[in-house]
């Protein structure tokens, strides 16, 4: 450190008694690293970690502001027998999302990007579960949350309209159940 | 010693900060937008918080030098 305290605190001529200390070879590490020292760090970083979480709300306000769900058509009824399922895209062409018609009948759709790592999961008909094969990751058919393997979320859920023999995805929740 | 109650507050905002950078994140990965904001707009205060008790802090403990 050689930018030297302007009110000469912190300096081997200061006027304290604890850095003066006669044949103090540990004179720089006294200066450096005391009581001081430590709380403005903790200090600062009390502040660092505050204001990193500014980005954050920035991208949440932002995001807010182009919260708008739109009514798609993801395919006929009748072209999904029960313990079928189907790969569709919702919101965006880069959502991909599975819908599917499990075998007692239910409809339901969630997007399929595991929430551990981002593999596309898939619809085993045998036990009625979601898995993500990269890492054995299983989820619930009925709300989306994961049951065993590494996945701690829940998978985003597309809301369902069925009219006239035609199911259309009307909305996304990210939490749910 | 009386700035130790700088001490405290200043630890205690760091305790607070590691919650709400936690649960921002969290709600972030939620998308629940309007807790993100709560939880940061805490985080800023407490960041605040411990700003000021930092300069006050800095006060009383330079003070007896000056006056030797
Ligand atoms: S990516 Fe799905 S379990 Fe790891």
């Amino acid at each position: 450190m050689n930018t030297e305290c302007k009110k000469g605190r912190n300096v081997k001529k200061s006027k304290s008694d604890m850095v003066n200390l006669i044949g103090n070879v540990d004179q720089k590490d006294d200066l450096k690293y005391n009581r001081r020292a430590f709380l403005k760090t903790a200090a600062g970083a009390s502040v660092a970690l505050g204001l990193s979480t500014v980005p954050f709300s920035v991208k949440a306000m932002m995001g807010m502001a182009e919260e708008e769900e739109e009514r798609v058509e993801i395919t006929k009824l009748a072209n999904l027998p029960k313990g079928e399922s189907l790969t569709f895209n919702y919101p965006t062409e880069n959502d991909a999302a599975i819908l599917v018609h499990s075998v007692n009948g239910e409809l339901v759709a969630y997007n399929s990007a595991c929430t551990h790592l981002m593999c596309p999961v898939f619809y085993e008909k045998d036990s009625d579960t979601l898995l993500c094969p990269c890492h054995k990751g299983y989820f619930d058919i009925n709300n989306g949350h994961p049951i065993s393997g590494p996945p701690q979320r829940e998978l985003p859920l597309i809301e369902l309209e069925v009219t006239n023999g035609t199911i259309f995805a009307t909305g996304r929740k990210y939490r749910h159940g | 010693m009386a700035n130790k109650k700088y001490w405290v507050i200043i630890f205690l905002t760091i305790a607070i900060n590691v919650m709400m950078v936690q649960w921002t994140v969290e709600s972030y990965l939620g998308r629940e937008y309007e807790q993100v904001v709560l939880f940061s707009g805490i985080a800023i205060v407490s960041a605040c918080i411990a700003f000021i008790a930092l300069v006050y802090w800095k006060r009383v403990e330079y003070e007896a030098e000056q006056h030797e």
